[in-house]
């Protein structure tokens, strides 16, 4: 297996000195950058595979950065950010960050986002199925399946299910997920989203009160792992 | 369905019933003379209200010496007397406060009609009562029916006897019950010959001539028709509280105009009697004329009259106004006034006939469908001393003279072309002249210096005093009574004239007086301002008091000393409890030199304004006293307004303390996660990968907990210094720290933590000695140098500059960074004054830095500055830090 580069993007010096050694552990090579500017620089150059953001930047607001680099590329995005800017969190992820980690934060749980972040982004077979774990939907018959047993679901569960599993792994926010299933002109209630999440946990977890499949994000999102 | 024309229950009778909620009730027990037994039926009551269980109190009780009313006391609690000091002796007084805080259920309180000791709260004990019955507790009380106010005269009349203790209407009419105690007028007189009546304060000559059958009969008549009275007024009151329907009294309505002459009393007695055969509501009024002063037993007559109205539950009102009539007829027609009530005074003044002469005249001619009632004269009154006008000055002397001299000039040109007699016209401009303008006294003078001129000069034998013919006197009688009409009508004239000023000015200094009270900006200023302006008003010493806690304080005082004594400040505190004017000239307190109106606006009590009264002074005039009034009422509002504007800051205030918490725990909360987020991301790494890291980057991690662990506690005493410094807690320790070694070190730890600065030292080969607290020198100068790391830039180059000067240390610290933009350079040393120019996790410092190094620097007598750019630094920022050498000397 090849090392896989990560572009570590934060102003703060501090940030960079334990990162750095504990992503070197890790196996991984790193590029570091102090600014956007120079962040997308690399991020053209280097070609990382997963890029680690600070969302508070000297020059560049990490959200654009966000934006730029996803007009070009697809590369995982873990956003560190603090932990009173939930809406900067859920504007960052609205535009297309896959998860984010928040300050401050210890170097395993990084590690931990970074590798789920990595692992999904591998281009997954286009053979019209969708897999996580035990569950795999079949988009072309409609047909979602757990542990080889059939589940049958309403039109709307379906497409939720199918709108988190297109982002396994990742963090899909509320505004993502309405979007998503009921089209641009939703008015937001996430309300909705409760009702069906709540609805799919029944038909698919092993314990719905304990879900290890459809995982809350508090105030965010879901995210189907 | 409803009735529309169903009868309803009248508000006023309501509102009687409303106000007795909540308040004690009053029984009085009501006899015809003394010795019927009206204590001890009292007392008789109350031990079987107390053997019923009532919690029974007897705040006093007279039993002169009588065996079976003491015997009567026996199992009743008894309150200690008061004891008071009066002309060196000691007087034993109903004790008032005591009654009030041992709040019985039932209080006993003999004799209603008795005046209590000079210094006491109130001047009569009904009074006291009426505070008990406010605070809710019942009192049961006696009274003989001569003590009754408006049957004063008619007692007089009756007994011969006149009763000084009297008890006004109002009071009676509030008692709840009335019992009679009766008793037939022999037993009364055999009881008296047995020596079993203690009758107090009357010769015996007096004592026989008031016990005699025919009296007490008269009195018994008296009394048992003021509780028929009484019953029936309860029942009208009743029936218009249930709306039952009856037969009302018309609409009469009485005013009566009282003067401040003698007969002013007999008049507000009489229009009691009326208004209460007519069931009308009445009003006595007394007009003054403008600028016109009282002697002051004139003043006190008219104040006794309005207070005995008072009493007597008339409105009392005073007007001032030129036109008496006319005022009287417009306040009469303003109050559908149906009845005036005027004295018919003989006329002892002259009076020129054109004026109005006579009021009950004028009132009658000039009346248009309001009857006149004039009551003759009663007792003659002692005659008032004539008096004439206080002569005028010596200008009008001089002008008298003048204008004679002038006339005579005149007079012996013309005499050569006109006959003699036309002559003596020029005098009569003589005397006219000073008489329109100087008034009456000129005008004589000149009268007699004309005539004497114009038979000295002008009648044969000339140049000789000698009056051959009787028209000569004549002519003098002329000229006097001339200068006296004149002046007269002159006079009046001026006199309205100036009053017509004086009420202009007095419009104007209210109106300038409200425009100053309503420009200032909190109570302390408005009072102030009232004070000294209601002293210019009044001439007296005036106080403003405030609540102060629980207690008043004053505010602001005209002359500005505290002449309050220990009287004055009851009075002032009454008056403001109680919403009532208080102190001289009222009927609380009144022995306080002092007179305190309260100062408030609708239900909120702002303060009291007092003014002094010193005895022996002068009454205010009523102008004044309406001036007064009407200052007062300007200065509550004034108060009032700025209280609640002081209120409405305040809450600013607090709204803006509360931002600024928020903006410091943000800044805090924010501040705080990057260091800590280095310390837990190096440890957790350390801890995580402690095997697959090289020596290195373990030493390098380490370092990193260490430095960042320091970087917190710089911020932590960063905070609490600022707490400090804010509190004026700093503590310095100073010694003597050489200023290059500190900048090195500040230089290398901004390296240490990742400054990417160039930094240039530009420091003198001799120490450069600052006699400081080295702790907080280094924070102060260690904040200054972070701001320049933080806000100059990567590339930028830093300059340090340290020198020792004549009597301190100057130290620079200046960087070729963008330099700070001119709009924020005022607030550069505010707290959380933060360039907004990085994002959200750009600084780590609240904000706080400058603020504190600007704190530190100026706790040890020093400045720092930031220095506007110039020629040699066109940009960046540099900042100038003076210290003084010596402790205590400012740089």
């Amino acid at each position: 297996m090849t090392q896989q580069t990560v572009l570590v993007v934060d102003d703060e010096l501090a940030i960079h000195r334990f990162l750095k050694p504990a992503l070197t552990a890790e196996g991984y090579r790193v590029v570091q950058a102090m600014t956007g500017a120079e962040a997308l620089r690399l991020a053209a150059e280097a070609r990382p595979d997963a890029v680690v953001l600070d969302l508070g930047l000297p020059d560049l607001d990490g959200k654009e950065v966000i934006q730029r680099l996803r007009r070009t590329s697809q590369v995982p995005i873990v956003v560190l950010s603090a932990r009173d800017r939930e809406f900067e969190k859920v504007r960052a992820l609205d535009l297309g960050a896959d998860d984010y980690v928040e300050k401050p934060f210890g170097v395993g749980e990084l590690m931990a986002r970074l590798r789920v972040a990595l692992r999904h982004a591998k281009p997954s077979p286009d053979d019209g199925m969708l897999r996580s774990g035990r569950v795999e939907v079949d988009l072309g018959a409609h047909i979602v399946r757990k542990a080889g047993r059939e589940v049958r679901l309403t039109r709307r569960e379906f497409d939720v299910l199918v709108a988190l599993m297109r982002h396994v792994g990742k963090v899909v926010t509320h505004s993502q997920l309405l979007r998503e299933v009921w089209g641009a002109a939703t008015d937001g209630n996430t309300q909705y989203l409760r009702v069906y999440v709540g609805q799919l946990r029944q038909k698919l977890e092993d314990d719905p009160a304990a879900p290890r499949l459809i995982l809350t994000e508090p105030g965010i999102g879901y995210r189907l792992v | 369905m409803i009735k529309d024309d169903a009868p309803r229950a009248s508000p006023d009778a309501l509102l009687g019933q409303a106000e007795r909620e909540g308040r004690g009730k009053l029984r009085l027990f009501l006899g015809a003379a003394p010795g019927v037994g009206k204590t001890y039926a009292m007392l008789q009551a109350a031990r079987a209200a107390k053997a019923g269980g009532r919690d029974t109190l007897v705040g006093i009780v007279e039993t002169h010496g009588r065996a079976d009313t003491q015997a009567m006391l026996a199992d009743l609690e008894v309150l200690p007397r008061r004891l008071v000091p009066y002309k060196n002796r000691l007087i034993a007084e109903f004790d008032l406060d005591a009654a009030l805080s041992r709040a019985p259920s039932l209080l006993l309180v003999d004799e209603y009609a008795h005046s209590n000791v000079e210094g006491s709260r109130h001047p009569k004990r009904w009074q006291d009562v009426a505070e008990c019955l406010k605070a809710g507790i019942d009192v049961w009380t006696t009274m003989n029916v001569q003590h009754v106010e408006s049957l004063n005269d008619v007692v007089q009349r009756i007994t011969g006897v006149r009763v000084r203790e009297t008890v006004p209407d109002t009071t009676l009419e509030a008692a709840d019950e009335i019992v009679l105690v009766d008793l037939p007028s022999d037993e009364l007189i055999r009881r008296l010959a047995e020596g079993k009546v203690y009758v107090e304060d009357m010769a015996t000559r007096a004592t026989q001539n008031f016990f005699k059958p025919s009296n007490l009969t008269a009195l018994r008549e008296l009394a048992l028709r003021q509780v028929a009275a009484q019953v029936d007024s309860d029942l009208v009151e009743r029936m218009q509280g249930g709306a039952i329907e009856g037969p009302w009294a018309a609409g009469e309505r009485l005013l009566v105009c009282v003067g401040p002459d003698a007969q002013a009393e007999r008049l507000v007695r009489e229009g009691k009697r009326l208004a209460d055969l007519l069931d009308a509501p009445w009003f006595v009024v007394t007009i003054e004329r403008p600028g016109a002063t009282l002697d002051q037993a004139a003043a006190s007559r008219l104040d006794a009259s309005l207070q005995l109205a008072k009493s007597l539950g008339a409105e009392p009102q005073s007007l001032v106004a030129t036109d008496i009539p006319a005022e009287i007829l417009r306040f009469s027609r303003f109050e559908n006034v149906t009845q005036i009530v005027v004295g018919k005074a003989r006329s002892r003044r002259w009076r020129a006939p054109w004026t109005e002469g006579n009021l009950a005249d004028a009132l009658v001619r000039r009346a248009r469908g309001v009857s006149v009632l004039v009551l003759t004269e009663g007792e003659p009154a002692p005659a008032p001393a004539w008096r004439l006008p206080e002569p005028g000055g010596w200008a009008g002397y001089a002008a008298a003279a003048a204008s004679v001299v002038l006339a005579t000039a005149l007079g012996t040109q013309l005499v050569r072309f006109v006959p003699l007699p036309n002559v003596s016209m020029l005098y009569l401009l003589a005397v006219l002249a000073p008489a329109l303008l100087y008034g009456v006294w000129a005008a004589i003078l000149a009268s007699f210096l004309s005539f004497a001129a114009y038979n000295f000069f002008f009648i044969d034998p000339v140049e000789t005093f000698t009056v051959a013919r009787p028209h000569e006197l004549l002519a003098l009688a002329v000229f006097l009574i001339i200068a006296v009409t004149i002046s007269a009508v002159a006079g009046q004239a001026r006199e309205q004239m100036r009053a017509s000023a004086r009420r202009t000015r007095a419009a104007r200094r209210l109106y300038a007086f409200t425009r100053t009270l309503s420009a200032l900006p909190d109570a302390g200023a408005v009072a102030d301002a009232a004070a000294s302006e209601i002293n210019a008003a009044t001439g007296r010493a005036v106080t403003i008091l405030r609540p102060d806690g629980s207690d008043l304080a004053i505010a602001a005082a005209w002359p500005p000393d505290d002449r309050l004594d220990v009287p004055a400040r009851t009075a002032a505190r009454w008056a403001h409890e109680h919403g009532e004017a208080a102190g001289a000239g009222t009927q609380t307190l009144p022995s306080s030199g002092w007179t305190f109106l309260p100062l408030r606006v609708q239900d909120s009590r702002v303060g009291v304004l007092g003014i002094e009264r010193a005895p022996g002074a002068d009454p205010l005039d009523a102008e004044v006293r309406t001036l007064a009034a009407a200052l007062a009422e300007q200065t509550a509002v004034a108060l009032h307004r700025a209280l609640l504007s002081t209120e409405v800051r305040s809450a600013r205030t607090a709204a803006e303390t509360e931002r600024v918490r928020n903006i410091l725990l943000a800044s805090i909360s924010h501040d705080f996660r990057t260091p800590l987020a280095s310390i837990l991301g190096s440890a957790t790494a350390l801890i995580e990968y402690r095997d697959r890291l090289d020596e290195a980057s373990r030493e390098d991690l380490l370092a990193q907990v260490r430095d960042e662990a320091r970087h917190l506690d710089q911020m932590v005493r960063n905070l609490l210094s600022m707490t400090r410094l804010e509190a004026g807690a700093l503590e310095i320790s100073r010694t003597w720290v050489d200023v290059r070694e500190m900048l090195d070190r500040l230089v290398d730890q901004a390296r240490r933590r990742g400054a990417t600065q160039r930094f240039v030292l530009d420091l003198p080969a001799d120490p450069v000695l600052a006699f400081a607290d080295g702790t907080l020198l280094d924070q102060a100068v260690g904040n200054v140098v972070n701001n320049a790391v933080k806000h100059a830039g990567a590339g930028a180059s830093v300059t340090l500059v340290a020198r020792a000067q004549a009597g301190g240390v100057t130290i620079e610290i200046a960087d070729d960074g963008p330099g700070i933009p001119e709009e924020l350079r005022a607030q550069v040393f505010e707290k959380f004054a933060r360039l907004r120019t990085s994002s959200a996790d750009g600084g780590d410092s609240a904000g706080l830095g400058l603020a504190i190094s600007k704190g530190i620097v100026e706790a040890h007598g020093g400045t720092v500055e930031l220095l506007p750019p110039d020629a040699t630094r066109p940009h960046g920022a540099a900042f100038r830090i003076r210290l003084p050498s010596e402790p205590g000397t400012s740089a």
